[in-house]
């Protein structure tokens, strides 16, 4: 069909005008005659056109803002193939163009990018970051949040005594000087700063048993300040913010917040990562100081007992207390290891009780 | 005789006009994900051309009486705009940081703070400029004739005046200008007239709010209606003693239902059904539009201008300003 009745707009009144459009494909024009037998003649090299939904708008930049409208699908299919074997088509509508099967795969395929991307580039740069941040950072972090936090808490400064002696007798791979702290609080907890100041709860420590499962407890935390865990936290939650912003906030808001909340599931299971991380860590360094390794699964045997509620593994910042258990089982049957009982750590363990 | 003219022109022959949008959801997802893949490839570059795209379909898709509107835009135009919004506000930041190395960090900070207050009835005016010179219907270019010093001086005014009484005339502060810009809008010679006052929106407003907050929220889509109706019915256009009148029939309901199917498509698609979200709000609001008038449409003159600076359309992108209209 090279033929179609339309309308012409001439760009200087809004009256629509009737017309006869030809499309000639060997002259390359479209061609019109308005009133007083004038015939006006495009070239399709000059041609615009608008294709949206059964309306088809076409321009010609030597004439513009005059344009032609056409409602006929049969012409405007045949219009947009000869524009096409004669070249005339941009590249974005021949994009445009494809079916929305292809438009959904491309979606796909960009969100399986992105995914790639997210979970295999963001710990890599979080891992890189880190060595380009000086240790000084994170010792003033530890500082700031040790001033703010623990120095407001009970502090235990027998207990404090004990337990860094405790701790001096140990060797802990340590690069950074530690420092112990027991704070009075029935809060079954321990945790670690990046400035190597380790804190441990008194509820903790009345619920162990035997000194083996503190030396696990100290290998386990001292390994968290080792690695830079907190810093690489930080570095891994930062760059993984900053790349679901940069590729969906511009999308919609829906799409950002589901990216929100992917991100923050996803720093949870880096933080599961970093505690079986100093999990294992945690139990060569008892093996390397013949302490019995088994003390670090009763620590985590008597944990699970004071658990109320089992959270789900994917929404918590910890491995599931039994997993643990399984995989330092694992861990201490395959490193051969030797141990003796230790008279002075069991003497400083029990002031510690008292 | 004279009289009967008179009583014609009182009761004059009222026409229906019909505003409709025929966007399929399809199609808009298709431009979307096109310009989403392009803005990532080109780490953004792409965005100002990505804008007209989506401007062009949403343009395009709405039609008055059958006819489709035209934005004429172009990337490159937003990308000229984009680079000269870069430059102007990096000016700014370049006098904070001046004052602060000069160690006149508080001189800095209110030059910082004015310079912004001042850039705002700028860029809208750019913005309105560009936005409606681009746009046409017919082939007739729409345009916008406000004066920017006569606008700046406005805006300066109704600023103070919405911080002296800590916000409460921002309400009319809002009709003022919405009626400004509105007024200096032509299609062709088809001139458009706001006339919504402060005080009738301030009283909607203080209504849908203390309501909205005894209803816990469910008024909400009410108060909507309202503002919206309040916005649709104050807006009429003229030329040679015809007009056009519209008037909003949404109510509360509609936008109710409208925004929980909106709400669903999007959160169950993962973000996915946006466009389909805004092709169904598009057919909405033209469908609860009514136009009502004795204008002729086929005799509507070209007398706009083309202006092709589209740093004000960028600025108030940047800004976060939505385009009022």
């Amino acid at each position: 069909m090279n033929h179609t009745s339309g309308q012409y707009f001439d760009g200087k009144t809004s009256k629509p005008q009737d017309i006869e459009l030809h499309l000639d494909e060997t002259n390359a024009e479209l061609r019109f005659g308005i009133y007083l037998n004038t015939t006006i003649c495009w070239q399709l090299e000059d041609i615009t056109f608008e294709h949206i939904g059964d309306s088809l708008e076409i321009r010609c930049n030597s004439n513009l803002p005059a344009h032609i409208k056409v409602v006929n699908d049969t012409f405007a299919e045949e219009f947009i193939s000869v524009l096409k074997t004669k070249g005339h088509i941009s590249w974005y509508q021949r994009i445009i163009r494809l079916e929305i099967k292809i438009h959904v795969a491309a979606a796909a395929l960009i969100l399986g990018i992105i995914i790639a991307g997210y979970l295999l580039v963001i710990p890599w740069v979080g891992e890189k970051a880190v060595l380009l941040i000086p240790v000084h950072y994170d010792i003033s972090l530890g500082h700031t949040f040790y001033k703010q936090y623990v120095e407001s808490n009970s502090i235990d400064s027998e207990k404090t005594k004990s337990l860094n002696l405790f701790a001096g007798k140990l060797q802990l791979l340590n690069t950074q000087k530690l420092h112990f702290t027991v704070i009075n609080s029935p809060t079954v907890n321990a945790f670690s700063l990046p400035d190597g100041n380790i804190i441990v709860f008194t509820g903790l420590i009345d619920l162990m048993k035997d000194y083996d499962e503190l030396a696990g407890l100290i290998g386990h935390e001292v390994s968290h300040v080792n690695n830079r865990h907190s810093m690489k936290m930080l570095c891994r939650n930062l760059s993984g913010y900053i790349f679901i912003s940069a590729v969906l906030s511009d999308v919609n808001g829906i799409m950002a917040i589901i990216g929100d909340n992917v991100n923050n599931l996803q720093n949870l299971s880096y933080s599961r990562q970093f505690e079986r991380e100093a999990d294992e860590q945690g139990t060569r360094i008892m093996i390397l100081n013949g302490i019995n390794p088994e003390g670090m699964t009763d620590l985590f045997t008597r944990l699970q007992s004071s658990e109320k509620v089992v959270i789900p593994a994917f929404i918590s910042s910890h491995p599931i207390t039994s997993d643990r258990i399984v995989y330092i089982n694992k861990l201490i049957k395959h490193s051969p290891h030797k141990y003796v009982s230790n008279p002075t750590l069991n003497e400083l363990f029990h002031q510690l009780k008292n | 005789m004279e009289i009967e003219i008179e009583n014609e022109k009182t009761i004059p022959d009222l026409k229906k006009y019909k505003l409709s949008f025929h966007g399929q959801g399809k199609a808009y997802f298709g431009i979307l994900i096109v310009n989403w893949l392009l803005t990532i490839v080109t780490l953004g570059f792409y965005f100002p051309w990505a804008k007209a795209r989506n401007l062009q379909f949403l343009y395009g898709s709405t039609a008055l009486e059958k006819d489709r509107f035209t934005f004429h835009g172009t990337g490159r135009e937003m990308f000229v705009g984009f680079i000269k919004t870069i430059v102007i506000f990096g000016i700014i930041y370049g006098i904070l940081l001046l004052f602060i190395y000069l160690e006149m960090p508080v001189l800095g900070v209110l030059i910082f703070y004015f310079a912004f207050i001042a850039i705002l009835p700028v860029a809208i005016h750019g913005s309105y400029r560009y936005r409606f010179s681009r746009t046409s219907w017919r082939g007739i270019r729409f345009g916008y004739r406000g004066d920017r010093s006569e606008l700046f001086v406005g805006f300066f005014k109704w600023i103070f005046f919405t911080i002296i009484t800590l916000g409460i005339y921002g309400c009319w502060m809002e009709m003022k200008l919405r009626g400004y810009l509105l007024g200096n809008v032509r299609a062709g010679n088809v001139e458009f007239k706001y006339k919504g006052v402060g005080s009738e929106y301030f009283v909607l407003n203080l209504k849908g709010y203390l309501l909205t907050l005894i209803t816990l929220g469910i008024y909400s889509f009410w108060w909507y209606k309202d503002l919206f109706a309040y916005y649709v019915d104050n807006l009429s256009l003229h030329k040679d003693g015809q007009q056009i009148k519209l008037k909003s029939v949404a109510t509360g309901g509609d936008f109710f239902k409208m925004s929980m199917i909106n709400l669903l498509i999007v959160i169950f698609t993962l973000g996915l059904g946006y466009a389909w979200a805004v092709t169904r709000t598009m057919e909405f609001m033209t469908s609860k539009i009514k136009l009502e008038g004795d204008m002729d449409l086929d005799t509507i003159l070209q007398t706009e201008d083309d202006y092709n600076d589209a740093t004000g359309d960028d600025m108030t992108g940047l800004l976060d300003i939505n385009f009022i209209i």
